[in-house]
C-alpha cells in the first residue's frame, strides 16, 4: 500500500477557512477577558479556547489528520498523561500564598 | 514510485513497512515536538504555580500597548503558518519556485514576530521590568516568569527562522526535498501552537 495516501489532503483553501476560525478564536479569547470575569472563571475560558485552537491546528496545520491513527493514539496519550501527573501541584501553591499571608 | 514511498522504501529493502507510514526524519520531529510540548508544559505549570502562591502578582498589560502588540504578533504568527502549508503544499506538488517563495515568505514573517517580540522586550524593560525586579511594586516573579515563557518561545522562533533560511536555500537548490519541508513545517506549527497558549495565559491573563 502505498504511504502517500494516508498524506493526501485538501487545498489551500480549505485551510484559508481555517486559518480565519483560528483567528476567530483569539478573537473570542480577548471578548472574554475584558468582561470582568473572576479569574479562575477566566482562567478556564482560556484554556478552553487554547485548547480548541491547538486541537484545531495540530489537526488540520500539522495533518495530523492525514496520518495513520497509530501516530496520534502513539503521541496524544503520553502527552495527557504527563500533563496529567503536573495537575497535581496546585493545593502545594495555595498552602504556599496562605504560608505567605500568614508570614505578614 | 512517488518520492515518499522512495524515501521510506529505499532504507527497508525485505523489511516491513513502518507502522506510521512516514518517514523516520518525520517521526523523529513528531517526537521532538512532544518532549518540547511537554518542556513548554512543565513551565507553564510552573507559572501557574508561582502566580497562584504569589499575595500581590501584577496584571501590567494595558490593551493599547502589550495586547494590541500580542493580538498583533498572533496575527503574524498565525499567517506565517498558513504560508508555511502553503509551502508544504507546492513541494509536494513539485512546484519547487512557488515551494522557495512561500518559505521565505515563512521566514519573514517569522522575523518580524520575533523583532516586535524584542520590540516589546526593549519597552518593558524601559519601564524597569527585569527578571527580577518589578516596577510596580508586586511580586517580582512576575519578571521571570514572563521573560523566561516568552525567552523560550523565541529562542524556538529564531531556531525556526534560521532553519527555514537554511532549507528555503537547500530546497532551492535541490539538496532538500518536499518531505524535509514538510518536517521543518511541523516544526514551524508546533511554535505556533505554543503561542496559543502563551498569549491568553500569560497575556490575557496578566491584562489590566
Amino acid at each position: 500500500m502505498s504511504v502517500q495516501g494516508a498524506a493526501l489532503g485538501p487545498g489551500m483553501q480549505f485551510f484559508v477557512a481555517v486559518w480565519i476560525a483560528l483567528m476567530c478564536i483569539v478573537g473570542v479569547e480577548v471578548i472574554v477577558t475584558y468582561q470582568h470575569l473572576p479569574p479562575r472563571q477566566l482562567l478556564v475560558w482560556l484554556l478552553l479556547l487554547a485548547f480548541l485552537e491547538a486541537g484545531v491546528a495540530a489537526w488540520y496545520f500539522m495533518h495530523l489528520k492525514y496520518e495513520r491513527a497509530a501516530l496520534t493514539w502513539s503521541l496524544l496519550p503520553a502527552l495527557v498523561f504527563v500533563v496529567f501527573m503536573m495537575d497535581h501541584i496546585w493545593p502545594d501553591a495555595f498552602r504556599l500564598a496562605s504560608m505567605r499571608l500568614l508570614s505578614r | 514510485m512517488s518520492e515518499l514511498d522512495a524515501t521510506i522504501h529505499a532504507g527497508h529493502a525485505g523489511m516491513e513497512e513502518s507502522p506510521y507510514g512516514i518517514p523516520s526524519g518525520k517521526l523523529a520531529m513528531w517526537c521532538f515536538v512532544l518532549s518540547d510540548a511537554v518542556t513548554f508544559s512543565a513551565i507553564l505549570f510552573a507559572y501557574g504555580y508561582l502566580r497562584i502562591g504569589s499575595t500581590n502578582w501584577s496584571t501590567p498589560f494595558e490593551f493599547a500597548h502589550a495586547i494590541l502588540n500580542g493580538l498583533v504578533m498572533t496575527f503574524i504568527l498565525l499567517t506565517s503558518g498558513l504560508t508555511m502549508l502553503a509551502a508544504v503544499e507546492a513541494a509536494k506538488a513539485g512546484r519547487t519556485a512557488a515551494g522557495t517563495r512561500w518559505l521565505w515568505a515563512t521566514c519573514a514573517l517569522g522575523a518580524l514576530f520575533a523583532t516586535l517580540h524584542l520590540r516589546e522586550w526593549g519597552r518593558m524593560m524601559n519601564e524597569g521590568w527585569r527578571l527580577f525586579q518589578n516596577p510596580l511594586g508586586g511580586s517580582v516573579e512576575f519578571g521571570a516568569a514572563f521573560f523566561c515563557i516568552t525567552g523560550l518561545h523565541l529562542l524556538h522562533v529564531l531556531g525556526g527562522v534560521c532553519a527555514l533560511a537554511v532549507i528555503a536555500l537547500g530546497y532551492r537548490r535541490q539538496r532538500y526535498n518536499s518531505i524535509d519541508v514538510e518536517i521543518l513545517g511541523i516544526y514551524w506549527h508546533f511554535v505556533d501552537l505554543v503561542w496559543m497558549f502563551v498569549f491568553p495565559l500569560v497575556y490575557l491573563m496578566n491584562a489590566r
